[in-house]
Formats: structure tokens, C-alpha cells, sequence
């Protein structure tokens, strides 16, 4: 018995190609099979069913731990395959979707949540900063673009950068207070900056007041309008499709950021402010530099999102970007994972489409949000995918 | 008459000086009642944080399910007489006080020694369970539901400004509260008992204070004054809606963080300067009413700029 578990512990260290490779393909297609099915399902018995296998599979992963850690290195061990499989499915998941429109605006809707959860993840996962002026800096990339596109007409592609500029000061701005304030008194501050900005968007005239912003023009790329259906080799696709490519671009903009700051010094900053504020500033770390930036850099992402979801839905509202709103893409990091940039994208998709199909459940949607974040911080603190140890090169 | 007496200008003067009179007067009774109401809001968050260092982000939600439990019992009594009245106040103010508890029971109490992250972010979720439930569960709980001024009439008048009953009331009920909470703290056995699991829960346990019994009537005392604090606020409107609790939370939890956290005269102090803000934009900035809650939190950032640990808090040095 005993040599059988360890001759289990050991092998998976270094799974074969062929076996990492199988994996890599099944599991991806997997994973898109089921996300096709969690967005078809109809009803709340096949979702139940859904999240049934979800569950079971969650159960499995932590009754095996050495099922994950296959899972890790075959991804690991084949990172070219990984990616080209993962383009394939991403490209090719619209052609499967078909004419349904819904299906993509869930999709669209859940791709801009996981970027706004990849931004906020920064200083809540990686920093473990409270901030709830998410939503804030999303409204506020979503206004400025909209309103420089309808005052001024400039293209969709010149004020992403211009939202996100002005997003990005926004952040520096709230990151300043932060290096006076800690804990609960800077999620106060947090917060105090996200009412702020809600209630002068519902105020100012230029804004529309609690009206919005009507009539945001659709954006076009080498004369090829967002608002007409996408023709690829003959086939074609609705109009949705445009935005959901994207998005998608976004998320994996949103993914490499967030990749690469993970394994820059800075997320190592990040860590270790996470880790001990005062060890951090005793090795010489400039505490008060890496908590703003890490502001800045949730505003900067977040205003990406909020840009093209301007242009996607052409009406914007303050009511879209409230205190609530930044307490939804807070729980995503935490039922995701904190400082996971997997598991906050399966946070965000589930917490997205789940409301949308829990049709008879829709007016609980918020109270199913409330017992989610208790019922998570209660039994699984750590989220779906908990943060992984950092290995520092040495593979042993 | 007064035009022949003083000439046209000073008499126009006159006039002018006796109406900003008026409005002074009638804006500072105005201050003092919502000062007092956000003072009792947010003694409760202090009273709480500095017992258990836990924020409980849902304490506005938790105050304001007062007001329908009180009209639920009224309409149950299905009388309008002033006993039934009362009888249903003091209900609902002990029931609230036994919520405070079996929520810190049921979800509070995990993140007792949770980062202060955990605890902020579950009690903001809390503080949602409460408003949806009460949306869902109470009949038409989506409508603003008509609230009663619990007293009305004019009591006197300063200078020709009438002061109605209500404002004498809230401001009463307010000073004896914070009379009693404070003799409550200081002179009896349980009040020592709270203070000491204040300043130090663990040498609190080892001198044999029971810790659970501290939190529970910590978590009573500081629910029923904000249920008080929710059925005057309810009155003070006129109505009460399941997401009065939202803009009650952030206001008294802005009070006490401005005042300091822990601090019971922060707190009162914390409630009177947010009050003061808001009637102060309402009177004097044009199109005050819809910027208030601007001016408000623009003062909470500034006070937390430049004394991160409340204006009357003690700053925190972190142990190594």
C-alpha cells in the first residue's frame, strides 16, 4: 500500500508528453464544453446538475491532491500547446454559439467582469489592500470614453488609451490617502471615493445626471462597423461577436499584465506587503510607491473594461457602476482565489452567467451574491483555486 | 412702520438679518436632531470595533429592520393606541438587539481573529442578506413604506421658530442614552467587564471574564441603540425603505471612523460634524441637497488624509 502511494506521489512530477498533452487538449475542451452547456442550460435542474459536476469535480481535486498537481505540470511542461489549444477554443467558441445572441452578451458581460476581477486582484489578492472603488474607476473609464466620443467624436481607439489615462490618474489619486491609512480606514476611503464619483456622475449635467449617456456611437476597425454582423470565410456571426473578440482580446491584454507583474519584482513587492507591511519596509521596499501603484493599475485595467463595455451596450447609466458593483467584482477574487489569475477568471465567468440562470432566482440575485461571499469567507476562506506557493526557479 | 422709522435700507437689512435668524435657528435644530441620530448610529459601530476590533459593516441594515418590525407589530396588534404603540417600540428594539447577537453568533464571530479584510468584507455581504431579506420577506418590501412621526406638535418656539416635540425628543432620548450607556460602562460589573475585553481581550480571559458574555452584550447593547437611532431616523423621514440601511451604515460608520474608532465621544462628535456637513450643503451651496453626500465623503477623505486614526482616536503604533 504504502509504496503504491508513493510510487503515486512520485510520478506525476513528470507526467510524459503524450499523457501532458492529452490532458492539455481534453482539459480545455472540457472546460469550454462545459461553459457551453452552463450558457445553454435552461431551467434550473440542468444548472443544479451542472454545478453538481463542478462540485463533485472540486471534491475530487482536493480528495487527490496529486490530480492537480498533474494537472499543473502537464500545463506547465507543454506551455505552447496550452496557449495555441486555448486560442482555438476562444476563437472558435462563437461558431459553436451560433446565432444566439444571449449567449455572447453573457459571454461579453462575464470576459469584462474577469478583467475588472484580474484589476481588483492586484490589490486585493496579490497586496491584500481593501478596495471598493473598482466600480469607480470603471464608470469612470466608461464616461470619459463615451464622453469623448459623443462631444468630440473621436474613434473608439483613441479614447481607450484617453480613458484609461484619465482612470489611471484617478487611481493615483485614491492610492494617495493609502499611505496614511490602513485596513479599515482606507476601505472607508475606498469607499468614500466610490460614492463620490457616483453621485457627481448622477449630478453633473455634462453626465446626463441619473439619465446617462444615450446613443454611444459603435466602434469600427478598417471600415468594418461593431454594430454589423462579422463574417468570417462565409460564415456569419452577429454582431455581438465583434465585441466578444474584444473582450476576449482584453482578457488576455488583462491576463499577460497580470502574468508578468505576478513574476516581476513588483508582485513581489505586492506579496510582501501582504505578507508583513513592517518586514516589507525594513528590506527596503517603498511601501507607500508599490500600494499606490497597485491603485493605479486596478484603474488602469478597469477602465479598459469600462470603455468597451461603454461602446458595447451604447447606454450608460451611474446606476452601473455603484458601491454594489464594486462589491460584485470584489467577490469574484474571493470565490475565485485571491492572487490566483485562474481562479479569478472562473470567479468571475460563474458569478456572472449563475444569477443570469438561475431565471427563477432572479430577484435573489443579490442575496444569492450575499450568502456566496459569507458562505465562501466561512468554509473556503482561500477561494475555488487557492494562491499557489511562489517557486523561485529551483525545480527540484 | 419700520420703513419710517429706520429708512427703506436698514429696514430691508433688518428684515433680511431676522430671516437668516430664522434659518440659523431652524437649520440648527434641524443639525442637532440627524446629529443625533448618526451619534447613536455610530456609537454602535465604535462600541462594537472597540470591543471585538471587528467592523460590522452591517450594523446600519441591522438598525434599520426596526422600523418594519415595528409596523409589522403594529399592524399584527391592529391597534393605534399609544400603548400598543409603544409596547411595539420596545419590542422591536429588544428584537433587534437579539439579531446584533445571533449575528455575531451565526457569522461575525469566524472572522473574530480574521484579517480585518475578511470581517469588513463578509459584514458588507451580511449587510446585503439583510436589505434583500427584508425586500423579500416583508409583504411589498420593495416600496417605501410610510413611517410615523412618533411625536408631533409644537413644544415651544425660540425667537419665533417653532421646536416640535420630535426634535426635543430625539435630542433627549439621545443625552439620556449616552448618559446611560456611560454609566452602564462605568459603574457597573458588566461595563467593566466590556471595558477590559476592550483594552486587552486575552488578559480579560485570564483575569476570568468570560469573553462570550462580554460580545453578546456588547452585540445587544450596541443593536438595540442603533434599532433607537433607525426607528427615530425612520420617523425623522417619514418613511422607511429596505435601503434606508445602506446610506445608515456608510453615514454612522463614516461618524465613528472620523471620530475615532473606539471612542464613544468621537463618536458623538464623528455624528454631529457629518450632520453638520449635510444641513450645511443643503442650506448654503446651491443644489446642496443632491451634492450632499459629496460633501460628506469628501470631508471623510480629508479627515482620514490628515489624521488616519480619527479625530479623536488614539493613533495606533503596530507592535513588531
Amino acid at each position: 500500500m504504502q509504496a503504491e502511494a508513493s510510487a503515486v506521489a512520485a510520478s506525476p512530477a513528470t507526467p510524459s508528453k503524450a499523457a501532458a498533452a492529452a490532458f492539455v487538449v481534453l482539459s480545455q475542451l472540457g472546460g469550454a464544453a462545459f461553459l457551453y452547456f452552463l450558457l445553454k442550460a435552461d431551467g434550473g435542474w440542468q444548472v443544479v446538475g451542472l454545478l453538481a459536476v463542478l462540485g463533485l469535480g472540486f471534491t475530487l481535486l482536493e480528495k487527490f491532491p496529486q490530480v492537480a498537481e498533474f494537472a499543473r505540470a502537464s500545463l506547465a511542461s507543454l506551455p505552447l500547446l496550452t496557449i495555441a489549444v486555448a486560442a482555438v477554443v476562444v476563437v472558435a467558441f462563437p461558431f459553436a454559439v451560433g446565432s444566439n445572441t444571449y449567449m455572447l452578451h453573457l459571454l461579453i458581460v462575464a470576459q469584462l467582469y474577469a478583467v475588472l476581477a484580474l484589476a481588483l486582484n492586484f490589490q486585493l489578492g496579490s497586496a491584500n489592500i481593501p478596495n471598493f472603488a473598482t466600480g469607480a474607476s470603471y464608470g469612470i473609464g466608461a464616461y470619459v470614453s463615451a464622453l469623448l466620443a459623443i462631444n468630440f467624436g473621436l474613434s473608439f481607439w483613441l479614447t481607450l488609451p484617453l480613458a484609461a489615462l484619465a482612470a489611471t490618474l484617478f487611481g493615483f489619486v485614491i492610492g494617495i490617502p493609502s499611505m496614511r491609512t490602513r485596513d479599515t480606514y482606507l476601505a472607508l476611503v475606498t469607499i468614500a471615493f466610490g460614492v463620490v464619483v457616483q453621485q457627481l456622475l448622477n449630478n453633473f449635467d455634462f453626465t446626463g445626471g441619473p439619465n446617462g449617456l444615450v446613443g454611444i456611437p459603435a466602434p469600427s476597425l478598417f471600415g468594418h462597423s461593431f454594430a454589423d454582423p462579422l463574417v468570417i470565410f462565409g460564415h456569419k456571426l452577429p454582431s455581438q461577436a465583434n465585441f466578444y473578440y474584444l473582450s476576449a482580446a482584453l482578457v488576455v491584454v488583462a491576463i499577460v499584465t497580470a502574468h508578468r507583474l505576478h513574476g516581476s519584482r513588483i508582485g513581489l513587492a505586492w506579496n510582501a506587503l501582504r505578507a508583513d507591511e513592517i518586514a516589507a519596509r525594513a528590506q527596503g521596499i517603498n511601501v507607500a510607491w508599490f500600494k499606490v501603484l497597485a491603485f493605479a493599475v486596478d484603474a488602469f485595467l478597469a477602465a479598459f473594461a469600462g470603455t468597451i463595455y461603454a461602446f458595447y451596450v451604447s447606454y450608460i447609466s451611474p446606476d452601473n457602476f455603484t458601491f454594489l458593483v464594486s462589491v460584485t467584482i470584489m467577490t469574484m477574487v474571493i470565490v475565485g482565489g485571491m492572487d490566483n489569475i485562474f481562479g479569478v477568471i472562473v470567479g468571475a465567468f460563474l458569478l456572472t452567467i449563475l444569477p443570469e440562470k438561475l431565471r427563477a432566482f432572479s430577484d435573489y440575485r443579490l442575496l444569492f451574491f450575499g450568502v456566496v461571499i459569507i458562505g465562501f469567507l466561512m468554509i473556503r476562506p482561500q477561494g475555488l483555486f487557492p494562491q499557489r506557493m511562489r517557486s523561485y526557479g529551483g525545480r527540484s | 412702520m419700520c420703513a419710517r422709522m429706520h429708512g427703506w435700507y436698514s429696514c430691508r437689512l433688518q428684515s433680511e438679518m431676522w430671516r437668516m435668524a430664522e434659518l440659523l435657528i431652524q437649520q440648527g435644530l434641524n443639525w442637532i436632531t440627524l446629529g443625533c441620530i448618526y451619534a447613536l448610529l455610530a456609537i454602535g459601530f465604535s462600541l462594537i470595533f472597540g470591543v471585538l476590533n471587528v467592523i460590522h459593516f452591517s450594523h446600519g441594515d441591522v438598525a434599520m429592520t426596526a422600523p418594519f418590525i415595528c409596523l409589522a407589530l403594529a399592524t399584527a396588534f391592529g391597534a393605534t393606541s399609544p400603548t400598543w404603540l409603544v409596547l411595539a417600540l420596545v419590542i422591536a428594539i429588544l428584537a433587534v438587539g437579539l439579531i446584533g447577537v445571533v449575528l455575531d453568533r451565526v457569522v461575525i464571530r469566524q472572522f473574530r481573529d480574521a484579517p480585518a479584510m475578511m470581517a469588513l468584507v463578509s459584514t458588507v455581504a451580511l449587510g446585503i442578506v439583510i436589505r434583500e431579506s427584508i425586500r423579500h420577506l416583508y409583504p411589498e418590501g420593495s416600496n417605501p413604506h410610510a413611517f410615523p412621526r412618533l411625536v408631533s406638535g409644537v413644544a415651544f418656539e425660540i425667537a419665533g421658530v417653532p421646536v416640535n416635540w420630535f426634535a426635543l425628543l430625539v435630542t433627549v432620548l439621545t443625552v439620556v442614552l449616552i448618559g446611560l450607556l456611560f454609566v452602564f460602562l462605568r459603574m457597573t460589573p458588566l461595563g467593566l467587564r466590556i471595558r477590559a475585553a476592550s483594552e486587552d481581550r486575552v488578559v480579560a480571559r485570564m483575569m476570568g471574564i468570560r469573553d462570550g458574555r462580554v460580545f453578546r452584550a456588547t452585540f445587544f447593547i450596541a443593536s438595540a441603540i442603533g434599532a433607537i437611532a433607525g426607528l427615530l431616523f425612520a420617523s425623522y423621514a417619514g418613511v422607511t425603505r429596505f435601503d434606508f440601511g445602506i446610506m445608515a451604515g456608510l453615514l454612522g460608520f463614516s461618524a465613528a471612523v472620523i471620530g475615532g474608532l473606539g471612542s464613544m465621544p468621537g463618536a458623538i462628535l464623528g455624528g454631529l460634524i457629518i450632520a453638520g456637513i449635510e444641513v450645511l450643503a443643503q442650506t448654503f451651496v446651491p443644489d446642496g441637497a443632491s451634492y450632499r453626500l459629496v460633501f460628506v465623503f469628501v470631508l471623510v477623505i480629508v479627515v482620514l488624509v490628515f489624521r488616519p486614526a480619527g479625530l479623536l482616536g488614539r493613533p495606533l503604533m503596530e507592535k513588531v
